[in-house]
């Protein structure tokens, strides 16, 4: 069987353009997806049902007591943490929501490491952002500031930037010009009209230093700034001006570097002096499919975008003393359950002591290394393979995933669902 | 009156304790009061040993002294006080001082993020250091400190000041990254070395007495002035936003 239209549930782009051939319960050819989706579709091993920790080994267990264990453990916490929540469909993540508020927990998704200072610098100036589609067609300046789509996003050049066509613009790919920001020269660069090589910890001296060209003070900028000449730098900034329509994309390279939330906010303030000049747009290159979902979800539900403690019973928002890693670094948990991301794999090794000192159930498809960390690990259904679920694409447009396949593991909603009712007879609600 | 509260030992120390209720006013009328440890309410007497000598019928006249080797679990002491003193013997935990308004706060030890923040008036003294975010706002806001002085004799942390509006934050060791960054009014002054100091400033002043690393590109140089014996280079900006701010520094190194 084939199916048509199917939705890639691995990156931000979160393409809707796929074509899945589908043999019984496996995923046998995949049509249209990059090299990353290729791989998401095609699964790796999964458990076969929930397994619990006994002693050095592991024991098979029910989803029944599973989620009974789970909710026992969120029950009894004094400061239990739920965290992850990107890598699964926005309905699941209502439920953790619910959840997080019904026990006075934290609940805190994986933008607080990845794209976590881009909402901190919105919340302080604002986001002049638009859809993928906008650029698409209208466009004629792209630059990817510390990031990397060759290796990251595949399809967003071609379907979007430099390979696209546009409505408006005659012939897209001479008259589309990319300007790629780095530290170093990424395979990105190498398909850009102009590279601009940055010395690390540099971008916020080289953005201030363009605002500055901008507006017209140039005599006040040094020779070279971050490694970066004066005369590039008034290039780009011509360029820039000179262009019908900008868009920025940003990357880790620019919210995981020195000064974090401040480099997007200056990234912010240039495309809004630029848009004294001319049109220009910025985004955020969101990472897991769904980690926008997850933002779009805790706001609508709590205000606040990620990093939400409720131990209060009201919602207090504090990223740096809220967020995942910094209460596990501070050992303020003392439970935490995991769903849809793994933390071991990324997280200081600091923050993995405290998470093998607290009890842990984790719900994703596959075992990773956080696993390792777990008391009871539950398999669920890949959102977008074998659940259906709505996603939200890096630009804020929310995509109902499409279900390619069978496999009777259940969603993560479900999963979270049987937790929250028994939470919820726990707290004789 | 003096009200001296001793933090026992607790088995599940790692947990945060939030004890907005610790500001002197609230001693007033007994110490019947309660603090909260992650989701649990408990009394004030569970958390700490609690001793009163004296009477008083004026917060100005009550200090509250903090004793124990976990008083650095505490956060939000001391927050929206207006009158009064507190002594925290040791180190205290986050949001000391928050929207404090007058009085006098003591910290001997160090002082964990976002000391003073968003203080409106009184004092905050810190022997210790000062983790980040010290006398700085909160998230997404435009007003960080607004009045009264934070004085730290150690060292500060990143973003001390951010957003600071009026008022005096002084920090006599060093402190790290973009101390005073979008500072709209009030004075900082560094002693010490720094990083990016003042990045964005709107206006205000901001004095770094060692060497500001990293400086921005955005600062026009004006020339030397003298303060308090000190020969500095006086600097205008941020030029990336039209800002009117002072930035006096000894010396300064480009990133180039
Ligand atoms: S670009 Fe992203 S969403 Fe599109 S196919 Fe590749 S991994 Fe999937």
């Amino acid at each position: 069987m084939i199916v048509k239209d199917a939705v890639c549930p691995f990156c931000g782009c979160l393409c809707d353009d796929i074509e899945v051939e589908v043999d019984g319960d496996r995923v046998v050819a995949v049509t249209n997806a990059c090299e990353l989706g290729t791989k998401k579709f095609m699964g790796e091993k999964r458990l076969k049902n929930p397994i619990l920790r006994d002693g050095d080994a592991w024991k098979d267990i029910t989803y029944d007591e599973a989620a009974r264990y789970a909710a026992g453990m969120l029950l009894s916490a004094e400061r239990p943490l739920l965290y992850g929540w990107s890598g699964t469909h926005g309905e699941a993540q209502c439920v953790g929501v619910h959840m997080a508020e019904l026990v006075r927990g934290v609940i805190d998704n994986t933008s607080s490491v990845c794209h976590g200072p881009s909402i901190l610098a919105i919340q302080e100036v604002g986001h002049p952002g638009c859809t993928l589609g906008v650029v698409k067609n209208r466009a004629d300046l792209v630059i990817y500031w510390g990031s990397n789509p060759i290796d990251a996003h595949p399809r967003h050049l071609s379907r979007y930037t430099r390979y696209a066509e546009g409505f408006f613009l005659d012939n897209a790919f001479r008259d589309r010009k990319v300007i790629v920001v780095d530290v170093r020269k990424t395979e990105t660069a190498n398909i850009a009209d102009e590279f601009v090589q940055i010395k690390p910890g540099g971008d916020y001296a080289v953005l201030s230093a363009l605002r500055a060209i901008v507006r017209g003070k140039t005599e006040t900028i040094p020779r070279t700034v971050a490694g970066v000449t004066r005369e590039q730098l008034v290039r780009v900034a011509n360029l820039c001006k000179g262009a019908k329509f900008g868009a920025v994309y940003f990357g880790l390279g620019l919210t995981m570097t020195r000064g974090k939330y401040k480099n997007i906010r200056n990234a912010i303030e240039l495309v809004s002096e630029l848009s004294r000049h001319t049109k220009f747009t910025i985004s955020a290159m969101r990472g897991h499919y769904n980690v926008y979902g997850s933002n779009e979800v805790n706001t609508w539900m709590t205000g606040y975008p990620f990093g939400i403690d409720f131990s209060r019973g009201i919602a207090f928002y504090n990223p740096g003393e809220t967020t995942a890693v910094d209460i596990l670094a501070r050992k303020e948990c003392d439970a935490a359950l995991i769903v849809g991301s793994d933390p071991a794999a990324h997280f200081p090794r600091k923050c993995l002591e405290h998470l093998a000192e607290i009890p842990v159930v984790q719900l994703d498809p596959y075992p990773n290394a956080t696993t390792a960390f777990c008391n009871v690990q539950i398999p669920v259904a890949v959102t977008g393979i074998d659940a259906v679920g709505t996603a939200y694409r890096m630009d804020g447009v929310p995509i109902r995933t499409r279900q390619v396949l069978s496999s009777g593991y259940p969603s993560d909603r479900e999963v979270l669902l049987k937790m929250y009712t028994l939470m919820q007879e726990g707290k004789g609600q | 009156m003096k009200v001296t509260l001793a933090m026992k030992p607790t088995a599940r120390s790692f947990i945060p304790i939030e004890a907005e209720s610790i500001v002197p006013k609230n001693f007033l009328a007994g110490t019947d009061l309660v603090v909260w440890r992650g989701n649990r309410e408990l009394r004030l007497d569970e958390v700490f040993t609690v001793t009163v000598e004296g009477h008083a019928d004026r917060s100005e006249n009550v200090e509250v002294v903090l004793s124990g080797d976990d008083t650095f679990r505490l956060k939000r002491v001391g927050e929206y006080m207006e009158a009064g003193k507190i002594t925290v013997l040791g180190n205290i935990g986050m949001h000391c001082g928050n929207f404090m308004t007058g009085g006098e706060i003591e910290v001997r030890g160090n002082a964990d993020g976002w000391l003073g923040r968003e203080m409106g008036g009184g004092t905050i003294i810190c022997r210790g250091d000062a983790a980040d975010y010290c006398a700085s706002g909160y998230r997404g806001g435009r007003k960080g400190m607004t009045g009264g002085t934070v004085e730290v004799f150690g060292r500060a942390g990143d973003f001390v000041a951010e957003h600071i509006a009026g008022g005096t934050v002084i920090i006599h060791g060093s402190a790290g990254d973009m101390p005073g960054a979008e500072m709209h009014g009030g004075t900082l002054t560094v002693h010490g070395d720094c990083s990016r100091p003042a990045a964005n400033m709107k206006g205000g002043s901001c004095y770094v007495f060692g060497t500001a690393q990293g400086m921005l590109p955005t600062f026009r140089k004006i020339g030397t002035v003298q303060h308090e014996g000190r020969t500095l280079i006086r600097f205008v900006g941020d030029v990336a936003n039209r800002g009117k701010g002072n930035l006096f520094v000894r010396d300064y190194v480009y990133l180039d």
